[in-house]
């Protein structure tokens, strides 16, 4: 091991305290966190999530649809609305794949400047609006980060409460080389604080929250895109 | 206060365009700040808490310092040590070199700043493209950032676009703001997936899984990170916490204290180089693990500073930035947490003005996420640098004339008696516009005029 490693562990000097009771004591200061998280979060949690990703803050659109199958018409719906030609970059996801995309051009290496990409995200976080992507074989990272329109598609069933949920389900897996939360378009307030989206990430994110057919199914809202702050 | 300080601050204080950039953004951030904080009842809690983190980790650094080197080391990390900001230069350079690399971007990270790395890296003839739209701004300008946050906050738009007009290849005619930020993308669209090499800083490193957290809203640091071949990490050794889940409750309060969002646009847990079969990402992710100070400052009584998320709220409500901006502290890092570090990294002699340009107002604590008492630890700077002697024997003379006066409490009332009329000669309406001795105050915003009687004069009157 290199000097300087020995030479900040002997500044540092040795331990005081055990392994053990360090842990326990880390332990005991998550216990304190349910208790002054802010509320945020109501009982249907993609209810609470679509919300927060759709209010004024983060400033995404996102709708509701039912069966995965609905998918493809609701990214139709989504490229003709954004006056968008019928091509992009579509996630090499199983779920995604085993869709039918008649009518788009699709294609799986993304494009420097590439207009649309199609995601789906593993699960989200109400409280915070966040999308949850790890890296893999079938999650090129730079998917969310290139496109020019991010939609990404999401199980409402996957939804979760709180970040430390999103920390507990990373931490019953193997860790990705990237665990990317992402929580609205790009945005940056470097010009004299004025909110400007697509900085280098994408400058418009659509959410298409899935609901499963549910026998009779029932329509349920959708949500119409809020206007973004610019405020800020 | 020595001349250089009071030149930059002079030169700051008389600088109009400065003092308007300072204001849009710090007043944005302020009540976009006071607005998340208000949505919040159980902030002070929170506060509480990640104060307590901290402090849990930065009096086991040892074990967690271990514990973060050997799971980075089990995802496939190459963990380096510095002691200084030399070691941690020459490593970066040292794994730019063995890379053969022509071009590196980087995401923004305070402490590249603090080592020097721009400077190293020029030195070494590496070609640096700062990929965060601030930095990018900085680095045309040939300046260096002036806010932990918003690095580019003392440039107007008008200045940025004669900056990109200059400088980019496909500016257009650069109207508007957003026009502005168009241009930049394209510009930095293809440097991004040129680069050899990628550096970031961390605003976390997470002890167990080994991981690192970025957090950006325009999402450079992903852009940096993934494309390149390598992917250099350097952090200070300050920003480890225990698990995942508690970087979660600092987010909570870095993000809101920020930019007063709830969570930043890109939260990112970079961990190890990518898996086989992995779609994209470096193939190899090094990790350089800076003392610079910190573990000097653990011995000398500045623990409570190890806290420190570097989200500039501080910097946002103190009225001393707010009216001379970053530049005129010096340092690499302004504002009050600025004062509270510089005199670590650059010795109290040169950087002993920082900690007395400060009105001990108190804000910068209340605003605090995590509750550093920085008057407490300011006060502390400006004893030591009277127990070194470093205080100007005029300063000295002065304090002792002052002591005799106010021991001696008939002679100190008598001596307000003759000076309040006398001072009072100067005012109009209220206001002193100019006065012998006053001129370092009065050169740039009147002093108000004071009471025609003493406090103890007036409570004497009524009779208490």
């Amino acid at each position: 091991m290199s000097q300087a490693r020995d030479a900040i562990f002997a500044a540092l000097g040795p331990s005081q305290t055990q392994s053990a009771d360090i842990l326990r004591h880390a332990d005991a200061l998550l216990d304190r966190v349910a208790a002054l998280r802010p509320n945020r979060v109501g009982d249907d949690l993609a209810d609470s999530f679509l919300a927060r990703v759709t209010g004024p803050v983060i400033g995404a659109s996102g709708q509701r649809v039912t069966g995965v199958e609905s998918v493809p018409d609701a990214v139709r719906a989504y490229l003709l609305a954004q006056d968008q030609p019928p091509s992009l970059a579509l996630q090499p996801h199983a779920k995604l794949l085993s869709l039918d995309w008649s009518g788009i051009e699709t294609h799986h290496a993304i494009a420097v400047d590439e207009a649309v990409a199609v995601c789906f995200a593993p699960y989200a976080v109400a409280e915070t609006g966040s999308l949850v992507f790890r890296s893999g074989a079938d999650m090129p990272v730079l998917f969310a980060f290139l496109p020019l329109h991010h939609i990404v598609v999401v199980d409402a069933a996957s939804v979760v409460a709180w970040l430390e949920d999103c920390a507990a389900i990373e931490a019953s897996r193997a860790t990705p080389r990237n665990l990317n939360l992402v929580t609205g378009a790009s945005g940056t307030t470097d010009i004299e604080g004025a909110l400007v989206r697509g900085a280098h990430g994408p400058a418009q994110l659509h959410i298409i929250l899935v609901d499963p057919v549910l026998p009779p199914a029932e329509k349920l809202p959708s949500h119409v895109p809020a206007t973004p702050d610019t405020s800020r | 206060m020595t001349t250089a300080f009071i030149e930059r601050s002079n030169r700051a204080l008389a600088d109009r365009n400065l003092k308007l950039a300072i204001d849009r953004t710090t007043g944005t951030a302020r009540t976009k700040r006071a607005a998340a904080v208000a949505a919040w009842p159980q902030f002070e809690s929170a506060r509480d808490l990640g104060r307590d983190i901290k402090d849990h980790v930065t009096a086991n650094l040892a074990h967690y310092l271990s514990e973060f080197e050997r799971n980075a080391i089990a995802s496939g990390a190459h963990v380096h040590w510095a002691r200084t900001a030399q070691e941690a230069c020459d490593i970066v350079i040292g794994i730019c070199r063995a890379e053969d690399a022509r071009s590196v971007t980087r995401a923004k990270s305070m402490l590249g700043e603090e080592i020097g790395l721009p400077h190293a890296m020029a030195d070494a003839g590496i070609e640096r493209v700062e990929t965060d739209l601030a930095e990018h701004i900085v680095q045309l300008a040939g300046d260096t950032p002036s806010h932990i946050v918003w690095p580019a906050l003392h440039k107007t738009r008008e200045q940025v676009r004669e900056l990109f007009l200059a400088h980019h290849t496909d500016p257009g005619a650069l109207a508007t703001v957003e026009a502005m930020v168009s241009s930049a993308r394209r510009q930095l669209r293809q440097k991004f997936m040129a680069a050899d090499i990628g550096i970031s800083g961390a605003n976390f490193l997470v002890a167990d899984t080994g991981s690192i957290c970025t957090v950006t809203n325009e999402g450079n640091a992903e852009l940096t990170t993934t494309p390149p071949r390598v992917h250099i990490v350097t952090a200070g050794i300050e920003k480890l916490v225990p698990s995942t889940a508690h970087a979660m409750s600092l987010l909570r309060l870095l993000v809101r204290s920020a930019t007063g969002a709830e969570l930043t646009q890109y939260t990112t847990f970079h961990c190890g180089p990518k898996r086989v079969g992995d779609a994209d990402g470096p193939e190899a992710f090094h990790i350089v693990l800076v003392d610079n100070g910190r573990t000097k400052m653990l011995t000398e009584g500045l623990a409570e500073m190890l806290r420190c998320l570097r989200c500039g709220a501080c910097l946002n409500h103190c009225v001393v930035y707010r009216q001379i901006g970053g530049h005129a502290y010096g340092g690499t890092y302004p504002g009050p947490m600025g004062a509270v570090l510089t005199p670590v990294l650059d010795g109290l002699p040169i950087a002993q003005d920082l900690p007395k340009a400060c009105t001990l107002n108190g804000l910068c604590e209340e605003v605090c996420p995590v509750k550093i008492p920085l008057p407490a630890m300011l006060r502390g700077w400006r004893e030591r640098a009277w127990r070194d002697g470093l205080e100007p024997q005029t300063i000295r003379n002065g304090l002792g004339l002052w002591r005799f006066m106010v021991v001696r409490p008939g002679l100190y009332r008598l001596a307000t008696r003759i000076a309040l009329p006398a001072i009072r000669l100067f005012a109009r309406r209220g206001w002193i516009r100019s006065m012998p001795l006053a001129g370092g105050w009065t050169r740039h915003r009147d002093l108000p005029a004071p009471a025609a009687r003493s406090f103890m004069d007036q409570i004497r009157s009524q009779g208490r």
